[in-house]
């Protein structure tokens, strides 16, 4: 253990502060066992999701935060956004810098030098979780295109069930719906995702990111998300499924053991998976970027900061992650062993088509994800047309363009 | 008037310095600041005219809606604080078992913090789980169980109910004390003429209590032309857009290191609440002086 023969009674309390689910039990029982090693304590911070960003932009636009602050990466966005060479430390020259994925290491870092420690699993992909048990009951397969996922929600109404545990209170999740789906955009319009970036279409621009938006509406208009999905909170989802109040569900991979964990007659392997088939998308939504701490270059206990990221870099506890975090199935470092059920190794199997979801291959697309959920939830409520909601964030990213100085747009 | 009873002026510089330093200058420096590009993303600052006043005003944006929402929330609230809050103080002016009791139940919703009372009435209006939903459906009203807060249009109404049960209270004690510094000749005299209760408190309450319910008005005008705290405990300006007001539009601008935006927004209610500040000082003096 790096630290275990340098431990040090230091006197320092760091704050951490993240967004509501972003730290784990596990990475808590990390910090008590970091603070027996080096007294040095940590202040875990955690902010309900639907304010968080709006928080952690506030703080950072006026020059004080968390020593350690929690945000999403992205190669565009730590840059544009977070203006990660002013506001975060340079983490190049830690040890565990080199142990990072190459892939998130890329999302992580500015010319080369890394800013950012992965938090979560990586590799898992939102996707439509089912019980396969009531598609089973109900002879339902997997559905390949929008049609079919339609005759699936309505075959499940038939039979008293809400189709699908939507949760728009959060604030973040119900846009996943649009945001994961650029796969979709980009494999029926191939090249947009290159001329959003250099500012030669908007999304108003694409017929599929306006079906998309109107495929959504859709869905909430036939009731397949039930009648309480504004007030529903992604933290019941786990509950709605194993009581069979819902019979799917936007999760990702880590949802099967999460689930049974909550609910120990709900086995694991009754839950599947298969990518949102909005648009007919049949493309794997990869993501290779997740939440990620970042050390505040403002921090007074930059060093005993980085001291905790070492510690939970190293191997033993990555595992310990990995192991004790259910919605963890790998973490993006080496050296880690990976803990993949045969039901997602197939799941992943079955889609070899891969793409990047669009909040990461498109700028300024992550820092209005709040701002996006809002505008579908005005689409949603008759408050607006999806051509309006495309406009507005076309907009919103012209004016972050702007202030950005992005020569693609000035 | 008595000069021995004047304090001298210079009692007055240390408050003004305070005024001058947190108030006066930071608005000043605002409106200066409406006519920059200012953000986050450039450490450059130019002057860009009248640009951040049209994006506010523009129909492209929700500004005008989040104005509008500021307005109206104003409005609802100050009148039915108001209202609200004069029937309570005649009727706990009365001769009432537990009076004081009475008075620190109304009391008490004002004394408990924004962030607290929004947790709490989320709580109470999920619609599915609710205690208000609940209690509808369990006397037979399933009809009148609503999505309050996540029906686009209720919530604004829902939000505007909430920051009246909470405020009315404080109002309420204001009037309390207005009431009761009304001479009870007036109504002695009025019985002896055969007086109603209403033409009691038409005649006698109501005028009698103009100047209190001048300031209960300013303080109410303030207090929702800057709202915050409520709205943003109970929707964050959801669903949709459909409850932002202005301080949660600033709030958001900033967040986004649009800071010129969110600054311009800021004067153009500095400027509102100026004019409509003017204006009823000037009455309340105007009142004032005809009392005296």
């Amino acid at each position: 253990m790096l630290l275990s023969a340098a431990a040090i009674a230091e006197d320092v309390t760091i704050t951490y502060m993240a967004s509501q689910d972003w730290v784990q039990d596990a990475e808590m029982e990390l910090g008590e066992k970091f603070t027996e090693l080096t007294g040095i304590k940590v202040d875990y911070q955690i902010i309900p999701s639907d304010q968080y960003t709006n928080l952690l932009m506030a703080k950072l636009n006026s020059g004080e935060c968390a020593d350690i602050f929690g945000s999403q990466a992205g190669q565009f966005d730590i840059v544009t956004q977070l203006n990660v060479e002013k506001n975060a430390v340079d983490l190049s020259g830690e040890a565990w810098a080199a142990t990072v994925d190459p892939l998130a290491f890329a999302e992580t870092s500015v010319d080369g030098r890394l800013y950012g420690q992965p938090v979560q699993d990586v590799s898992a992909v939102w996707a439509v979780a089912y019980n396969k048990k009531v598609f089973e009951r109900l002879n339902l397969s997997v559905p390949t295109n929008y049609e079919e996922f339609k005759a699936v929600c309505e075959a499940i109404k038939a039979d008293g069930m809400i189709p699908i545990y939507e949760a728009v209170s959060d604030g973040w999740h119900h846009q996943l719906w649009f945001c994961e789906m650029g796969v979709a955009i980009e494999h029926a319009e191939p090249g947009t995702a290159e001329k959003l970036n250099n500012n030669e279409m908007g999304f108003a621009d694409s017929a599929t990111a306006k079906l998309l938006v109107e495929q959504i509406k859709e869905m909430v208009d036939l009731g397949y998300w039930g009648d309480n999905y504004m007030a529903n909170a992604y933290a019941d989802a786990a509950r709605a499924i194993a009581e069979g109040e819902c019979a799917m569900t936007v999760a990702n991979q880590g949802f099967p053991t999460e689930i049974n964990a909550a609910y120990p007659d709900f086995p694991a392997e009754d839950i599947g998976f298969f990518v949102m088939p909005l648009c007919d998308n049949q493309v794997l939504n990869m993501n290779p970027v997740g939440p990620t701490r970042f050390i505040y270059s403002g921090s007074p206990n930059a060093e005993a900061a980085k001291k905790y990221l070492a510690f939970i870099a190293e191997p033993e506890n990555l595992q310990y992650l990995i192991e004790n975090v259910p919605k963890f199935n790998t973490l993006p470092f080496t050296g880690v062993q990976d803990v993949y059920s045969e039901e997602i190794s197939s799941f992943y199997a079955a889609y070899p088509e891969h793409g990047t979801v669009y909040q990461t291959s498109v700028k300024y697309v992550n820092p209005q994800w709040m701002e996006i959920g809002s505008e579908l939830v005005a689409v949603i409520l008759g408050d607006q047309t999806p051509e309006q909601m495309l406009q507005n964030i076309d907009r919103n990213r012209a004016d972050q363009a702007a202030a950005a100085q992005d020569p693609a747009w000035n | 008037m008595n000069k021995n009873r004047m304090y001298p002026t210079y009692f007055i510089f240390g408050a003004l310095l305070l005024y001058v330093v947190l108030y006066v200058l930071p608005s000043v420096m605002g409106l200066g600041y409406s006519f920059t590009d200012w953000s986050e993303y450039s450490r450059e600052i130019s002057y860009v005219g009248l640009d951040n006043f049209k994006t506010v005003f523009s129909s492209n944006y929700n500004y005008l809606r989040i104005l509008m929402n500021t307005l109206r929330f104003t409005v609802v609230t100050t009148i039915a604080k108001n209202v609200i809050g004069l029937l309570l103080a005649v009727l706990l002016t009365k001769k009432v078992r537990l009076l004081n009791f009475h008075r620190a139940v109304m009391y008490m919703p004002c004394v408990l913090s924004a962030l607290i009372v929004g947790m709490i009435f989320k709580s109470i209006m999920d619609p599915k789980v609710g205690l208000l939903n609940t209690a509808l459906r369990a006397v037979g009203l399933d009809g009148l169980a609503q999505k309050w807060i996540y029906d686009s249009k209720l919530a604004f109404p829902s939000v505007m109910a909430v920051d009246i049960w909470k405020g009315m209270g404080y109002i309420m004690t204001i009037l309390i004390a207005g009431i009761m510094s009304i001479s009870p000749v007036y109504y002695e005299a009025a019985a002896i003429d055969g007086g109603n209760a209403w033409q009691c408190f038409r005649h006698i309450t109501l005028p009698l209590l103009v100047p209190t319910l001048t300031v209960t008005t300013v303080l109410n005008v303030i207090y929702g032309l800057k709202v915050f705290d409520t709205v943003y405990a109970l929707t964050n300006g959801g669903p949709g857009f459909a409850t932002e007001v202005l301080y949660t539009g600033v709030y958001k601008e900033f967040s986004k290191g649009r800071y010129a935006v969110g600054t311009t927004l800021s004067t153009i209610m500095t400027l509102v609440m100026l004019v409509v500040g003017y204006f009823m000082i000037k009455h309340m003096v105007k009142g004032g002086g005809d009392q005296a």
